[in-house]
């Protein structure tokens, strides 16, 4: 355990960061980051995430905005000055440094003595569970150790505010899983404020407390995971997390009116035309005596524990997946009956 | 979800936004220091001096007193607990009243600086670092504002300063505008003439038949073309442009024409013998092909540019081994022309063959498979894929032959015969007519030559820097040259071996020959002249100034490199420009800009070991800048980020993780500096006086009065004795390397 971390929260007002005559790589960001939260900043590349990180950890300067640190605006004052530290995508690992003088490194630039140096190395590589590695080189570890080293030297210098920049994007697909759990089991048993940036939402809706999804500069919307998966605020939110559908239908208050099959849902939404957005596992077949909409199978594809279905429901494409065994139920042609479950269909602003 | 902030944070404990104490306060107590303890100025050329009546206090100048008013009151300002921001504009205005009082009274004064000096504008200096730093007008800490400004200054005095000395020489006399000297010069015979009433050829007559004959050719193609009338203009003109130049090469004398012949000779071969090499050693079926390649690519550097010339006297002059002893001939072809563009294609293809070498080895042999997929053969993918891929790398390789040649000065001054070329004219107008103008009308000259080439590749080219082309060797196999054609380029490579290992081989000869061309017997007396005569102090001399060079030469171009390639500044593309001045600038031009510029008045420096110092280091600094720009580039530029988090500032950064990193490159840097420093003669030349005389400058001496034996001893030495530097320092930058298992992230 790292002992006397005083995390802090982080406030981006106004945040813009311009390059060359009219790039806007981040377009004037408001945001408030709780002490001890995970933060999440979501979107397809060049939405000015990585920027956004910079700007917070002092590796570029902003255009204008403030960056409040525990209510203290440290824009214009350089990375090396901010109790902020950062785990890199490459891990940043200095090569000619073994493990142990890696991490120490921190607290050799700081000039601590010899042996509170030693004491707190060997307490962040046990919190990290690397003990007995202190003599190797970097690259004698394999990837998801060089990480973890990469993460005990940020940490051991005791940061108020920790940063990630896609720290898992080296890493093969199997071992991400297992590392983001590490980190983020590491995260809240430190209660430390930090910021990571993916843009892979699988990742984000698993570890994060809020995500914020971000695009060509601003912010789309914040939210914690459950949030952003049910209620997306716009199409770009609904269909980078996860998939989903846009139907056209109405919605009177009370009901949705989706081509004659009417269903209960309560949202803040003004009355009148809406999309409605429906997640592929939102769909069903309907039972005979159910209120259902018709549509056309147009695609069937088995894929063991879940068949893919494109139906076509008055002109719309409809993607689905339904779970559950056996063979597919309805093939290419046929004329069937769908129903929705309620808890995972939201309703967007009519285009 | 986006709840308002909640109650008060801990305040932290650290005054995050600001710093207690000013850095400033150090250097600036260094400028008191040195205002107060050391002479400002110093009587004549001597440093060392202590003359009571030139410390600051005894002169009592109000500018001087106005300058530590400007340090004191730094050092007062850098303990105020003001906001750092607004106490580093403070500091700022001081330092700069400081830093231009002092400046302004050398001005007015005139007097050459003294040690004290240095330590006040040292110390000023980086009190303005600290504080552009502090009140945040300069991104970076203070060691980075500092650095920039050191190097801008530095680049500014030694290096703009000196080339407009020359300039303004050349039409600014005795005080006032003065074209006569200008204009005399231009007109005169040795710089241009095209007609000599005593010659039975009519030259101007056949340069206008020449013209004509361009004039018509390029109307008649066009004609041919079916091209419409303003194009038959344009090209008639331009032909008649193109024939009137050949005329003036061929018949033209003086220097101008000259030079321009013997490029447009040299720097053709150079690049095609260099592309030759380069396609050899990349694709050559034989293994001892590209070894005996590697060999050929270290010749240029250790030996001084003049050598091979010195050498084809002993083989091709009037008692030449192989037109005297063999042929029975005893001419002076040698001297002129042709023999200046034979050494000078000797000693610029290996420098073609490097770059060109480079170029080729970024080609993606994807390429050349994918044609031969589709059905193209060795030829046709040759011709289609990689010649016009290489040309870029060809027209780099073509414009250095082409300033390499303008510039030389060893080669024209050993077999130039009676030929006049712009390099050596620049020094003789200086040493041997006594007309410093002269020299500068030269010198002024050559220098837009020279950047007029340079600038016109690099709008045809579109930019790039002038650092050689690293491309990254990529992985797969490369197709092979036709044979026909690779046994072609073979024998030209096995001509020229045997011929520059002769020339080597004759200088060692020669240096055991009692008597060149007369008396071949062995005799260990020109070893003992150099030794008990002035050659073994000279050699030492030189060597000790080349390694005290190095060291600088080698750490300003790492500063520089850095600063230009990880650190955005105004001001960037001046200290860019400067070091690309300072590559480009021929030897000479420099060499008389330096005397021009530190001959008198506040930078008096001239007539000492330090001026050879100075123009070393940055004749060389471009060599350190391009080897760490290449070395930059291969480190991650997160490793110094990671670096800068964990709240290490730009200096310690640069120690603790760049310097041991690049510690390879910095070694080999460090010891092509030494080299270049130790072969170099075009600008020392100038510079060498009593007591500080250099090697090559002595070399250069021998052979102009005949004693060939001495000349080829020290030659010899000098030879063995880099190569020995070379081979054991490479060996020790490759035993550090080794130690770097996996530095690329």
């Amino acid at each position: 355990m790292i002992s006397g971390l005083t995390p802090a929260t982080v406030e981006l007002r106004g945040l813009v960061k311009r390059f060359g005559k009219d790039v806007y790589a981040v377009n004037d960001v408001d945001l408030y980051i709780e002490r001890g939260e995970l933060l999440t900043l979501l979107g397809p590349s060049g939405c000015g995430k990585t920027t956004a990180l910079r700007l917070i950890a002092g590796l570029e300067r902003p255009t204008a905005g403030q960056i409040l640190l525990d209510d203290e605006d440290v824009a214009r004052l350089p990375a090396y000055l901010r109790d902020i530290t950062m785990v890199f995508q490459s891990y940043a690992l200095f090569p000619h440094m073994n493990v142990f003088e890696n991490v120490a490194y921190g607290l050799r630039v700081a000039r601590r003595p010899k042996e509170e140096i030693a004491a707190r190395v060997d307490e962040a590589l046990a919190m990290v569970g690397l003990e007995g590695l202190a003599h190797r080189t970097p690259s004698q570890l394999s990837g998801g150790q060089q990480q973890r080293v990469a993460l005990a030297r940020a940490l051991v210098i005791r940061p108020r505010v920790l940063l990630f920049d896609e720290p898992l994007s080296n890493l093969d697909a199997k071992l991400r899983k297992r590392v983001r759990e590490d980190i983020r089991e590491l995260q809240q048993r430190l209660g430390i404020t930090s910021v990571y940036v993916t843009h892979d939402q699988e990742e984000a809706l698993a570890i994060s407390d809020r995500v914020v999804v971000m695009r060509e500069g601003i912010i789309e919307q914040i939210g914690s995971p459950h949030d952003l998966y049910t209620r997306p605020a716009s199409r770009f939110v609904a269909d980078f997390i996860g998939s989903a559908n846009f139907l056209p239908g109405r919605y009177d208050g009370k009901e949705i009116d989706l081509l004659g099959y009417r269903w209960a849902h309560e949202q803040d939404i003004a009355a009148g035309p809406v999309t409605v957005m429906v997640r592929p596992e939102a769909v069903e077949f309907a039972r005979e005596d159910e209120q259902a909409v018709d549509a056309t199978v147009v695609s069937a594809a088995y894929l063991g524990a879940a068949t893919e279905y494109l139906f076509d429901v008055a002109g719309t494409e409809l993607f689905a997946t339904m779970s559950g065994g056996g063979m597919s139920a309805a093939e290419k042609g046929d004329r069937v009956r769908l129903r929705l479950k309620p808890t995972a269909v939201s309703l967007l602003p009519a285009d | 979800m986006d709840a308002s902030p909640p109650s008060k944070a801990p305040r932290s404990r650290r005054l995050a936004a600001g710093l207690a104490v000013s850095g400033a306060w150090l250097p600036a107590a260094l400028a008191i220091v040195g205002w107060w303890a050391l002479p400002i100025g110093r009587p004549s050329r001597p440093f060392l001096t202590l003359q009571p009546d030139l410390y600051a206090v005894a002169i009592g100048h109000p500018l001087l007193w106005l300058a530590l008013l400007g340090a004191v009151t730094a050092l007062g300002l850098s303990f105020l607990p003001l906001p750092t921001a607004r106490r580093g504009d403070l500091v700022l205005v001081a330092g700069t009243v400081g830093l231009a009082s002092v400046v302004a009274w050398f001005v007015v004064s005139a007097t050459p600086f003294g040690m004290g000096a240095l330590l006040v504008l040292a110390g000023l200096v980086m009190l303005l670092g600290n504080a552009l730093s502090e009140s945040g007008r300069v991104q970076g800490d203070a060691f980075i504002a500092s650095s920039i400004l050191f190097v801008s200054l530095f680049v500014l005095l030694f290096i703009i300063y000196p080339l407009f000395t020359v300039l303004r020489s050349s039409i600014y006399i005795d005080g006032r505008f003065d074209f006569s000297v200008f204009l005399r010069t231009m007109q005169h015979p040795l710089f241009f003439m095209l007609g000599n009433e005593r010659s039975a050829v009519d030259e101007v007559g056949l340069t206008l038949r020449w013209s004509l004959a361009g004039l018509v050719a390029f109307a008649a193609f066009a004609l041919w073309r079916r091209a419409p009338w303003t194009r038959l203009v344009g090209r008639a003109i331009l032909g008649g442009a193109l024939g009137f130049v050949v005329g003036v090469l061929l018949y033209g004398n003086g220097a101008l024409p000259t030079s321009l012949l013997l490029v447009s000779i040299v720097a053709p071969t150079a690049t095609l013998l260099g592309l030759t090499f380069a396609l050899l050693g990349q694709r050559a079926r034989f293994g001892a092909v590209r070894r005996s390649l590697d060999v050929i690519s270290i010749l240029p550097i250790i030996t001084p540019p003049f050598v091979l010339a010195f050498a084809m006297i002993f083989l091709l002059g009037r008692r030449g081994l192989i037109t005297y002893n063999l042929l029975d001939m005893s001419s002076g072809w040698i001297f002129g022309l042709p023999g200046v563009a034979i050494a000078q294609i000797l000693a610029f293809t290996p420098i073609a063959y490097l770059l060109l070498r480079g170029s080729l080895s970024s080609l993606n042999p994807a390429l050349e498979e994918a044609a031969q997929t589709l059905g193209a053969n060795a030829w046709v993918t040759l011709r289609t894929i990689t010649w016009p891929l290489v040309r870029p790398g060809l027209a780099a390789a073509f414009l250095l032959s082409m300033i390499e040649s303008l510039a030389d000065f060893g080669n024209p001054i050993i077999l130039g015969g009676n030929r006049k070329y712009m390099a050596t004219e620049v020094y003789l107008s200086l040493t041997g007519r006594f007309n410093p103008n002269e020299a500068a009308v030269y010198g002024a000259v050559l220098l837009l030559m020279v950047l007029g080439a340079f600038f016109l590749q690099r709008w045809w080219l579109g930019g790039g820097s002038f650092v050689t082309v690293t491309g990254k060797p990529t992985s797969g196999a490369l197709a092979p040259i036709p044979r026909a054609l690779e046994v072609a380029l073979t024998m030209v490579l096995f001509v020229w071996t045997v011929f520059v290992a002769a020339l080597y081989l004759s200088i060692v000869v020669g240096s055991f020959a009692q008597l060149w061309g007369v008396n071949y017997t062995f005799t260990l007396k020109h070893y003992q002249d150099f030794f008990s005569g002035a050659g073994w102090a000279v050699f030492l001399f030189t060597a000790r100034v080349a390694a005290i060079s190095a060291v600088p030469a080698m750490l300003l171009g790492f500063l520089v490199a850095y600063l230009v390639s990880r650190q955005r500044f105004w001001g960037r593309r001046f200290v860019e420009f400067g070091s690309l001045l300072s590559f480009a600038t021929p030897g000479t031009v420099m060499g008389v800009a330096y005397i021009f510029a530190f001959n008198t008045g506040p930078v008096l420096l001239t007539a000492s070991a330090t001026i050879i110092v100075i123009a070393l280091v940055f004749r060389n600094m471009p060599v350190a800048i391009r080897a760490a720009v290449a070395g930059l580039a291969q480190i991650d530029p997160s490793l110094e980020e990671a670096s800068t988090m964990l709240r290490a500032k730009s200096f310690t950064t640069m120690r603790r993780v760049l310097f041991p990193l690049l510690i390879n490159t910095l070694v080999t840097g460090l010891i092509f500096a030494f080299v270049t420093a130790m072969t170099a003669v075009s600008q020392v030349i100038f510079l060498v006086s009593p007591g500080n005389q250099f090697a090559t400058v002595l070399l250069l001496g021998w052979v102009d009065q005949g004693q060939l034996g001495r000349a080829a001893a020290m030659g010899t030495i000098l030879i063995v004795s880099l190569l020995l530097a070379i081979v054991v320092v490479l060996q020790i930058a490759r035993m550090l390397g080794a130690r770097m298992v996996g530095v690329r992230t």
